[in-house]
């Protein structure tokens, strides 16, 4: 019989920051829960990010450098280099990943790092209050937006996943989200042949995750996850759209 | 061991590696490029690290996270795009780690261009990132001292857990000169007790800037301080010559220290009694000692290619005891001997001339 225990990776007694309905809370676990599965905890390395995201070292007891806005993968990158042998992972904000930190974050892909990178998109800067961002959706109102996203006025949001997916460095991208019990399970397994990537030295390892952010859409959490569902996933659609490890 | 002839830039490089620096990671810019170049043959034939990164951003961040794991690390660049790393400068002061920092001077301010100049003593000395914070700033002379410094910004940088820039010029980077190429002479240093691992045996290590307790945040600042009062005690480095019976001091930093020296050998057979003064640390200034000298020396006159940054550092040390002068530009053309000898020879006002 299973029963449900806290895993491992995940520090006793931690107070929990994350806003009520808040997918980041499930994103940290699965990443914990990975970590004991490969036995990664004491081998593991992480460059955190700024944003919601950084509190991520609240939860995980695993060594941590806190990289300026948008660098951790630079950060994560000089890591690498530094401990090849060790498994080097980043957790990132959309606004951290794709418009701070576009340069840092395509320029690890193209090498080709051994690193692995889960990238929380909540389509706007969730920590600074729910400002347009990179991956804020057409007609999306946002404080900096607040009639909504206008193509001829903001332009259009940037696909991170289909942009990664583009580099040569890239071994595995992915799309995920965790609005269902059968989504996480997915999620999991994406999150999973992100770290496989790395493990076996493919190269850059890449999972988006469409996640909710109910304070800022200002939506309980049962409408965040069905607009992501529903609204979401026609601009973001899931899937995997790279994966080296096929008919390895 | 015997003298080789060495351009500034690869002695740097090359000083680098003997000290032990695993990784690199640069962008491209004149003067300092042959930094990156030499070592983008030298750190791969070594098994040590090389990223040709994106951007200076990009480089300064890595050498963070290589430094974070307790590694040697250093990226180089100069002016403007020291400029574009000096958010990073700040998070590691505040963490504590010891990233080394090669600053090879061009001209500014903006794009300026790639003529020699020291008008980044002010963004290396004042620190160009936010908040409370120092840098240790060395400045080399010669290309002899690129590598004695070069050395010793590793070893300080271990030593304080502080990030520390060497502060070469265009002139300095690109000119050759006998030195010799000794070893590595100080101490390893034990950062076991902080450097990122991998959390076995004991719980995670964080290594962060992020503070939300304010009293936790004014606490940390004090520690650096006190941190930075002990550097100020214990590693402040100057060089000075006739300074016993002398009635005037020319004070310069780096390259233009092999002027002010000339200059004093000429004004000295003219009959002037001059002395030569030279800060080794940019930051800690030796403050003290120039504060000491100004009790006899009633007129000193600083000479640097620019606009006057140390020269306000130099008043600010002696306190109203002395006279204090700038003589400079900031770039174009070296500030040459006669020109220092008739800058001295009309000092004040005052003229000279006649002696
Ligand atoms: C260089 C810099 N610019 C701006 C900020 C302010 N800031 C902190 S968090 C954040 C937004 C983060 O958004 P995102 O990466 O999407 O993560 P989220 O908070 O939504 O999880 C910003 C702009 C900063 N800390 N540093």
């Amino acid at each position: 019989m299973q029963t449900f225990s806290i895993p491992k990776s995940l520090k006793e007694n931690m107070i929990y920051t994350f806003c009520p309905g808040c997918d980041h809370g499930v994103a940290i676990r699965l990443i914990a829960e990975l970590l004991d599965e490969f036995g990664l905890k004491e081998n593991a390395l992480t460059a955190a990010s700024v944003g919601c995201s950084v509190f991520l070292y609240n939860f995980l007891d695993v060594d941590c450098v806190e990289a300026p806005h948008g660098r951790a993968l630079a950060c994560a990158t000089g890591i690498k280099r530094a401990q090849p042998d060790k498994f080097v992972f980043t957790y990132q904000g959309d606004g951290d990943f794709a418009s701070i930190g576009l340069a840092e974050s395509t320029h690890a892909a193209a090498r080709g790092e051994a690193i692995t990178t889960i990238c929380i998109n909540n389509t706007l800067y969730g920590m600074t209050g729910g400002q347009l961002g990179p991956t804020t959706v057409l007609n999306q109102i946002t404080t900096t937006s607040p009639h909504g996203r206008n193509r001829e006025y903001h332009g259009f949001p940037l696909k991170m996943t289909e942009h990664i997916a583009l580099c040569d460095g890239t071994a595995f991208a992915a799309r995920v989200s965790l609005d269902s019990p059968a989504a996480i399970i997915k999620a999991k397994k994406a999150i999973k042949k992100a770290f496989e990537v790395q493990l076996k030295g493919l190269g850059f390892g890449f999972v988006e995750i469409l996640s909710s952010c109910p304070t800022n859409w200002k939506m309980n959490p049962v409408e965040s996850h069905k607009h992501i569902r529903e609204e979401l996933t026609k601009v973001y659609p899931l899937g995997t759209f790279k994966d080296l490890t096929e008919g390895l | 061991m015997e003298k080789v002839l060495l351009k500034g830039n690869y002695a740097i490089a090359k000083a680098a590696i003997k000290a032990g620096c695993s990784c690199y990671f640069g962008y491209p810019i004149t003067p300092q490029t042959e930094i990156g170049e030499y070592l983008s043959e030298a750190m791969p034939a070594l098994g040590r690290g090389y990223v040709c990164a994106e951007s200076e951003v990009a480089a300064i961040n890595m050498v963070m996270g290589a430094v974070a794991t307790g590694v040697k690390a250093m990226t180089s660049s100069s002016s403007c795009a020291i400029g574009l790393m000096q958010e990073t400068m700040s998070y590691a002061a505040s963490d504590e780690l010891p990233v080394v920092l090669i600053s090879v001077m061009r001209a500014g301010p903006g794009l300026g261009y790639i003529y020699p100049a020291q008008g980044d003593y002010n963004q290396a000395v004042t620190g160009g990132g936010n908040g409370d914070y120092r840098t240790i700033v060395l400045s080399p002379s010669t290309v002899q001292d690129s590598i004695d410094l070069t050395y010793k910004a590793f070893y300080l940088a271990q030593k304080y857990r502080n990030p520390v820039i060497l502060l070469s010029d265009g002139f300095l980077g690109q000119m050759m000169e006998p030195a010799v190429l000794h070893d590595y002479p100080y101490d390893e240093i034990d950062n076991s007790s902080w450097a990122l691992t991998g959390a076995k045996d004991r719980g995670a290590r964080q290594i962060r800037s992020l503070e939300v307790n304010q009293e936790k945040q004014n606490a940390h600042v004090y520690k650096l301080f006190e941190k930075y009062a002990l550097i100020e005690k214990e590693e402040v480095s100057y060089e000075e010559e006739n300074t016993l019976d002398a009635d005037i001091l020319l004070v310069a930093f780096g390259s233009m220290t092999r002027n002010i020296k000339a200059a004093a050998r000429k004004l000295r057979e003219k009959g002037l009694k001059v002395g030569t003064f030279r800060p080794v640390t940019l930051w800690p200034f030796p403050s003290k000692r120039l504060l000491e000298l100004s009790e006899t020396i009633k007129n000193i006159l600083v000479v640097e290619m620019n606009m006057g940054q140390m020269t306000k550092d130099v008043k600010l040390a002696v306190n109203g005891n002395a006279k204090v002068y700038h003589f400079g530009r900031p770039t174009g053309k070296w500030v040459n001997v006669d020109e220092i000898v008739q800058a001295t020879l009309n000092l004040g006002g005052v003229s000279y001339a006649n002696i």
